[in-house]
């Protein structure tokens, strides 16, 4: 088995995809001969040509425009989003456009478009460069949103976006990148709506994303020592929400985390929780508990970040709230 | 047809209830009239009767505390189901109606009359936390072995406190609420086991699944008796409550209090004489004291009032209340219309009433309406005491016990057999003077009981 960096995976589902269709084109922000501001696409203008993988003005507003346009036309395009911070200036076309026309036309228009984007601290990127807004599109139906953790999860993921009919927001997170993992031979895509138990257990469940599911990987070896089982679980796939699998391991372990590098404060473990409590009420043997970003503005400073920012010990920490030590 | 069983209100002003036990289990035949379950007030702990006759089909509550009105139990033909509705949702008639119609709709039709009888009909939405336990129950089709008691009441911190007191102790704390958490409650429930019982050992006391594992584990561990050294908390009954809230209330009225000693010499030779004549008929010193001071009030109507707000209400009828020290605490059960009761009347009169105290078996009726109180506690050795005005009366008499004393009488010291007694006067309804008037009286009349004709 070959084994790929995070960064490498989402170019090779991109680079398969291309390769094997047509409809399948890219754009953003120097993605071409830059390779993009994290080197994701580095290579691709090469294999596929300028017609393909196509830089754009720095209008991320015209950015997903022009991709709703390509899907709607019905191509397959993939958008990047440099930093998640700017989904912001583009929310008008996904919310209001990209989200609506299926709908609003009785289905006689899909929107197969895949909004690729990264964010995330941990190296100083500063206040307008860290954010986690995945819970912003998680509240707007229409859209699916997947934020994968490893690299055969966001290649696999990656590839059910593009092939997905509805508009999909894709998040990365920048310190995945360097991630290395041994991924299958062949591209497999994932269903979306498909959470992964990262890793087995019997007393708590944390259901983490992204980075901290890797947090939690660490606080969960703490815990162990301390004879507390811990089971994590990675949802994978925000929008739609794989509360099957989530209901079901906290029905196991009765007792709940969920973790992200959001804010708590509406955050997407705001969610998670309240589904939970809907539907393992009978089997909770404590609170559950939340861990995310306090409620702050990331600061640059890179002790101030760390500080904000919820570490292996924030998750290790409510894992034992839970246990009631 | 399934007739819902509520919360009886029992006198005016009650608004809760507490299910001590069901006298029937679920399956027995009920006939109208016979007594059904027993319920605390905050004033008595009484039998309640059946409304109707048939089969008691279900009791939706178990024990515990609820709102006047909250259906507790069905009554209906035997066989029959019940919805598995969230006990309390609709304590307005209103709310009956709709549940009704709505009932009809799901009915399977099976039986005729059966309108009202939605077998199988999914737990409605329920809009309270009893409801939420009733649809968990119902969702899992387990029979409902013990209600949890009812929760309300804000959580409350107690942090630091090593000592992990029995949730019984915890809920006094917290405004009656079990901190349990909803896997340790569903376990009880399903086991049957009762949380006030438990101690919790998670955080804040809380009582975790483990804790109700350990309970099933070792059930003979019940409510084992405080090692020695250790404070024991017994929390606080209804009575108790009600108790300390009224005496608490009593103790803002202005008081005065007088005290004089009386001859007991013949009011003891009528209580012997009576005893002889009429020996079905036990009656005692307080049975004397009751009935002159229904006398002595008859001719001093100024003492025989209720301080109200804006009137003094001076009552017509010398309504007596005898204290009683009762298992469950102090109860104050009325012999009423003592002036127009014989001394055996009154006897009988006030020996059903303690009876009935002691039994716990008292009905709000005979705690209402006094118009003044007597507390003896001669038979305990007391010489005398001050008793608490039980308001809205306006004067109680505490008896100390008859004994030999050396008294000077006629220039001679003579010993004889005297009694101190004390009155306490709510001085906003009473003057010193009308109330000395009347403790002469009442003086008088035992030292010489004839003059009481």
């Amino acid at each position: 088995m070959p084994e790929l960096s995070y960064r490498e995976a989402v170019r090779d589902a991109l680079a398969t995809a291309l390769r094997g269709d047509e409809d399948v084109f890219i754009m953003g922000e120097d993605i071409a001969e830059m390779g993009g501001s994290m080197g994701v696409t580095q290579g691709l203008l090469d294999e596929f040509g300028a017609e393909r993988i196509r830089n754009t003005p720095i209008s991320e507003m015209a950015i997903v425009g022009a991709g709703i346009g390509a899907a709607i036309a019905g191509m397959r395009p993939v958008v990047e989003i440099m930093y998640e911070d700017f989904l912001t200036l583009s929310l008008e076309q996904i919310v209001n456009q990209a989200a609506k026309h299926r709908y609003m036309s009785g289905g006689q228009i899909t929107v197969p478009l895949t909004i690729r984007t990264q964010g995330g601290a941990g190296w100083s990127p500063g206040a307008q460069h860290a954010q986690q807004l995945e819970a912003w599109l998680v509240h707007v139906p229409g859209l699916k949103v997947v934020y994968p953790s490893t690299p055969t999860d966001v290649r696999g993921l990656l590839w059910s976006s593009i092939y997905d009919d509805n508009p999909v927001i894709f998040f990365e997170h920048r310190l995945l990148y360097p991630l290395k993992e041994e991924v299958p031979d062949e591209l497999e895509g994932i269903p979306l709506g498909k959470a992964r138990v990262v890793k087995e257990g019997t007393d708590v469940t944390v259901i983490a994303i992204g980075p901290l599911v890797h947090r939690t990987v660490a606080a969960a070896k703490e815990a162990e020592k301390d004879g507390i089982s811990v089971e994590i679980v990675d949802p994978r796939t925000l929008q739609p929400l794989d509360e099957e699998t989530l209901v079901e391991s906290v029905k196991k372990t009765n007792r709940a985390v969920v973790a992200h590098e959001a804010v708590t404060r509406m955050g997407f473990g705001a969610e998670v929780t309240a589904v939970l409590q809907e539907q393992a009420f009978d089997w909770l043997d404590a609170p559950i508990e939340r861990v995310g970003a306090k409620f702050a503005p990331l600061p640059f400073a890179p002790v101030m970040e760390q500080f904000v920012i919820p570490q292996p010990e924030d998750v290790l920490a409510a894992i034992r709230r839970t246990m009631g030590r | 047809m399934a007739t819902e069983v509520k919360l009886p209100r029992l006198g005016q002003g009650m608004e809760a209830g507490t299910i001590v036990k069901w006298l029937k289990s679920e399956g027995d035949k009920v006939e109208k009239g016979e007594p059904l379950f027993e319920i605390d007030t905050d004033k008595v702990t009484q039998e309640v009767e059946a409304d109707f006759s048939g089969t008691l089909l279900k009791i939706a509550l178990e024990s515990g505390e609820a709102p006047v009105g909250e259906t507790i139990a069905w009554i209906g033909d035997e066989g029959e189901q019940v919805a598995a509705e969230a006990p309390g949702g609709d304590s307005a008639g209103e709310a009956d109606r709709t549940e009704g119609s709505d009932a009809g709709e799901q009915a399977d039709g099976g039986a005729p009359q059966s309108a009202e009888k939605p077998a199988q009909a999914p737990a409605r939405e329920p809009d309270r936390e009893e409801g939420r336990e009733a649809a968990a129950q119902a969702a899992e089709s387990q029979p409902a072995a013990e209600r949890p008691v009812r929760d309300s009441g804000p959580r409350e911190r107690a942090r630091g406190n090593r000592e992990v007191p029995p949730a019984e102790l915890e809920r006094s704390k917290n405004g009656g609420r079990i901190k349990a958490s909803p896997l340790a409650r569903r376990i009880a429930r399903e086991r049957g086991i009762d949380l006030s019982r438990l101690s919790g050992t998670g955080p804040d006391g809380r009582i975790v699944a483990e804790d109700v594992e350990r309970a099933k584990a070792a059930p003979a561990a019940a409510p084992a008796a405080a090692p020695p050294g250790e404070v024991e908390s017994v929390p606080l009954t209804n009575i108790r409550k009600t108790i300390a809230r009224r005496l608490t209330e009593a103790w803002q009225a202005p008081v005065f209090q007088l005290t004089v000693s009386a001859d007991m010499e013949r009011a003891d030779r009528l209580v012997a004489r009576s005893r002889e004549l009429n020996p079905d008929v036990r009656v005692t010193v307080t049975d004397v004291l009751a009935k002159i001071s229904a006398q002595a009030l008859m001719r001093h109507r100024d003492v025989n009032v209720q301080f109200s707000e804006d009137a003094l209400l001076k009552h017509p009828s010398a309504h007596i209340g005898i204290a009683v020290a009762a298992p469950q605490g102090l109860v104050v059960p009325v012999v009423r219309g003592v002036e127009r009761l014989s001394l055996p009347e009154t006897a009988n009169a006030r020996g059903e009433a303690v009876g009935r105290a002691r039994d716990g078996k008292l009905q709000r009726d005979d705690l209402e309406g006094g118009t003044f109180t007597i507390s003896n506690l001669g038979m305990h050795g007391v010489e005398q005491f001050v008793a608490v005005l039980n308001p809205p009366q306006a004067a109680i008499l505490a008896v100390g016990a008859t004994e030999d004393r050396v008294v000077a009488r006629d220039g001679e010291i003579v010993v004889r057999p005297t009694m101190t007694m004390t009155l306490t006067v709510d001085h906003r309804a009473v003057d010193g003077a009308a109330a000395a008037d009347f403790l002469r009286t009442l003086k008088t009349f035992l030292e010489d009981p004839a003059l009481a004709l």
